[in-house]
């Protein structure tokens, strides 16, 4: 089905997506959260208001499909909240479809402007109806008696309906009866300023954003009121939740208590944001870059000129660049922090993924994440969905063991995988932790050897380190069968090049039997890095300092010719010694002064440089689409003088040695 | 950009040659690559300079002769006649005497190193004439057109396809 949105409401439609892309997101936490709690009025509430703005929006847009589907699971979750409903795995079923119909419509609403056809939805929406109407026991008369006995909360939160609205509201409701709460506002600020109840509008946009309306608010006044639809809460049962979900999701074991208190915190800081497009931020990202730069350039003018000249003014002006010094690092790090966004975006899809993959695998299994505030870099954000999706898989379908065979093992029955984020120093460590059977070394190298990526003996001289690296190559995979799960198109290999793309590095501790464990190190940023400046053949060049080691003096008793190749010994140490120069292919004089240890994958390398500049912060800049692919050339960025200096990439520029080195085909 | 690019010519000492207005004109800055006079349509140039801080890069196809700062920007800088294959021969001094044209293309802003610059040159569209095959050295898949212009042959060059071809 093709929709048509005429122009003028393109930018509405756009605006919609975005936010129905968040409702979604969240709702997927939010779901599963409710299965293992299902009485969660606060829970409940959040998910129906959030499915009510779906409709809102989509009704506006006449997204119908959208609106059908969204429609229902709302009345469900009216039900669920005022427990005309109970929640039972099956009923959560057939919400997490339309849930999933819902994201499906709106990703074709966006890719190609189409929705689902009303057929295709049918089966589905009968679904719904069927939950609705089966399930839902009505007891009228039952409210009215009952209400005394409802749980405190419940309670309070019916008498605020009526108790907490002011006289003058009631009034206003009374005036324009056939308005509702957004009606009534426009009508005050209609009015005449002087007649204008000020103090009522804070009281309707709260209510407007609580998602009540006005009818929510008479009926409990006037019991026979007009509307058909009432809200009997009937007598919350003390029972325990249905359970029978073999998932527990706890955050970080933060009680429901606490994760209520976080949730509303959000609500609050939600109202205070503003929507800005990524393109802005890049904009202005890439001005105060502008910025660092001149003033690194006004930094070393000025030194000069305190050096040649003494004087007032000179005194003045030095007051003046370190002050601008200060707030240009200031600005430098407010913008970056522009960028920032909590891990949460995308540790919020775990819980539903590890859910159904765990229903489908037959294994049992409980995700604990850990600090998902831990905020990084929208870009680095984007990209790092894929691997860690990947990993997740592959923890759960090769590490994580059957329940049974847990149990014979003498293991908790339920399998823990953990999701975890912190920061350290200027890195983020995003990890997953399985207790599963944990990478057995030999088996990968035997694997390695069957698919003809090492030889017998680079297998011996192997550590364990060494080999767990074997499993990011290109065309291994461990498992005896290739399951639909962990099967999927990305491989570690791919896992592996997007983690080195974003600058990170990847570190696996395994233990047979035990579990396994994937540190995965991430810069904070993309585009500020720490670097190492160095010079050859007479070029200043800047390698980011993460890959960095360590920096020794070249001395020329210290290298050794092995063969066609060199050594350099570091203290006990030999390790394989490349020139700069060679690695550019540029000339060289055999003119060293320093010695940088370099690490690539598991391994020490020695690159031998001409000259050291020392330290420097940079921002970094592409080279362009015309030299985008040179092996070896990270980037570029501009220096204090407004020359270009090139970024290297030594990671790639070994990378054709690395084959002989370590033995592998890349 | 395109505002500063008449100060620009003016700075650098570029006059306009020709200046009569007929019915759709196309203007283009000449330069020269040899001996052929060459030219590109304006709303492709975005400036000229004679910035001299080339920094080399290493690995780079040969026809690149290194990267510069454009105002912030990194902007690769070509040689344009062995991108052409056309003869040329690198002076030594090339990055005192030549001059620099940044033109947009399909690749983001390139910087092409010519001999000379000629000027603004406008002609009516008209003018423009297919290329006659196998009369100037230059691959007729790079060129849109020639105009003559009183004295000489003005080749026209076609931005997208020099800088879409696959390397």
């Amino acid at each position: 089905m093709k929709v048509e949105i005429p122009e003028e409401l393109q930018e509405i439609l756009e605006e919609f997506l975005v936010e129905a892309e968040e409702i979604l997101e969240n709702l997927d936490q939010d779901l599963v959260d409710l299965e293992s709690n299902p009485e969660d009025k606060e829970l409940l509430n959040k998910i129906f208001r959030g499915m009510h703005t779906l409709k809102g929006g989509a009704g506006f847009l006449n997204l119908t499909p959208v609106v059908e589907i969204a429609h229902r699971i709302e009345d469900i979750f009216n039900k669920l909240r005022n427990d005309e409903l109970k929640l039972t795995p099956e009923i959560m079923d057939v919400i997490l479809e339309g849930i999933d119909k819902l994201k499906e419509a709106l990703q074709m609403l966006k890719e190609s402007q189409e929705l689902p056809d009303m057929e295709e939805i049918e089966g589905l929406l009968s679904q719904l109806d069927v939950v609705l109407k089966g399930e839902s026991p009505v007891s009228v008369e039952g409210s009215t008696e009952n209400s005394s006995t409802h749980s405190p909360e419940a309670q309070r939160e019916e008498l605020e309906f009526v108790d907490g609205i002011s006289d003058k509201l009631k009034e206003l409701i009374k005036q324009f009866p056939d308005k509702d709460l957004a009606g009534i506002l426009e009508e005050i600020i209609l009015m005449p300023p002087d007649k204008r109840p000020m103090d009522v509008i804070p009281e309707i946009e709260k209510l407007i954003e609580e998602g009540k309306d006005v009818k929510d608010l008479i009926k409990k006044k006037e019991p026979s009121g007009g509307e058909g639809e009432k809200q009997p809460p009937s007598q919350k049962s003390e029972t325990p939740p249905v359970a029978a979900s073999e998932i527990t999701i706890n955050s970080a074991e933060k009680t429901p208590v606490s994760k209520q208190k976080t949730s509303k915190k959000q609500e609050k800081k939600s109202s205070e944001t503003i929507r800005v497009d990524v393109e802005r931020v890049e904009n202005l990202m890439n001005l105060v870059g502008e910025i660092v730069l001149d003033r690194n350039r006004i930094l070393r003018v000025t030194q000069d000129v305190e050096k040649e000249c003494r004087g007032e003014a000179v005194e003045k002006l030095v007051e003046a660049v370190t002050s601008l010094d200060r707030t240009v690092s200031d600005l430098q790090v407010a913008v970056m922090k522009l960028r920032m966004q909590p891990i949460k975006k995308i540790f919020s899809k775990f819980p539903r993924l590890v859910r159904d993959l765990a229903r489908k695998l037959n294994k049992k299994v409980q995700l604990i994440i850990e600090g998902e505030d831990t905020e990084l870099d929208r870009s680095i954000l984007d990209k790092l969905e894929d691997p860690l999706i990947h990993l997740v898989r592959n923890a759960l379908d090769h590490g994580i063991e059957p329940p049974e065979e847990r149990v014979a093992k003498g293991k908790p029955e339920v399998g823990t995988i953990r999701l975890f984020a912190y920061h350290e120093g200027d890195h983020i460590v995003v990890g997953i932790q399985d207790d599963g059977r944990g990478i057995d070394p030999e088996k990968v190298k035997k694997k390695a050897i069957e698919k003809g990526l090492i030889t017998p003996e680079q297998a011996a001289q192997m550590s364990d380190k060494e080999a767990y690296e074997l499993i990011f190559l290109p065309g291994f995979s461990t498992a005896d069968k290739v399951s639909d799960v962990s099967g999927r198109g990305v491989g570690m290999d791919v896992v592996a090049s997007t983690i080195h793309s974003l600058r990170g590095s990847i570190e696996i501790d395994s233990e047979p039997g035990k579990g396994t464990t994937i540190l995965l190190k991430l810069p904070l940023t993309v585009a500020i890095i720490r670097t190492l400046m160095l010079g050859c053949n007479g070029q200043v060049y800047a390698v980011p300092l993460h890959s960095v080691v360590e920096i020794v003096r070249y001395q020329e008793e210290q290298v050794k010719e092995v063969g066609s190749f060199k050594s350099f010994m570091l203290r006990d140490e030999v390790l394989p010694l490349f020139s700069l120069n060679e690695l550019l292919e540029v000339p060289d004089n055999n003119h060293k002064a320093f010695v940088v240890i370099v690490k690539v994958g598991e391994k020490l390398i020695a690159v031998s440089i001409e000259r050291l500049f020392g330290e420097e912060e940079i921002v970094i800049k592409s080279l362009g689409e015309l030299l985008s692919d040179i092996p070896g050339i990270a980037g570029a960025t501009i220096a204090g003088d407004g020359r270009v200096v090139l970024i290297l990439d030594l990671n790639s520029l070994l990378a054709d040695y690395k084959t002989k080195l370590i033995g592998v085909k890349r | 950009m395109s505002e500063a690019k008449g100060k620009e010519l003016s700075v650098l000492g570029v006059e306009e040659l020709i200046g009569e207005v007929h019915e759709k004109e196309v203007q283009v800055i000449a330069f020269r690559l040899n001996d052929e006079l060459v030219g590109v349509p304006i709303e492709q140039v975005i400036e000229i300079t004679n910035n001299r801080d080339l920094t080399p890069v290493p690995k780079a196809p040969s026809f690149v002769i290194g990267v510069m700062n454009l105002r912030g920007k990194i902007v690769p800088v070509i040689n344009l006649k062995e991108h052409l294959r056309i003869p040329s021969e690198i002076p030594e001094d090339i990055y005192q005497r030549n001059k620099i044209v940044i033109l947009e293309t399909p690749k983001g802003e390139v910087g092409v190193i010519v001999d000379e610059i000629v000027g603004s040159v406008k002609f009516p569209e008209s003018d423009v004439l297919p290329e006659p095959i196998g009369t100037i050295g230059i691959d007729v898949k790079f060129i849109s057109g020639v105009v003559q212009l009183d004295r000489e042959l003005l080749i026209l060059l076609n931005v997208e396809s020099i800088f879409n071809q696959e390397e």
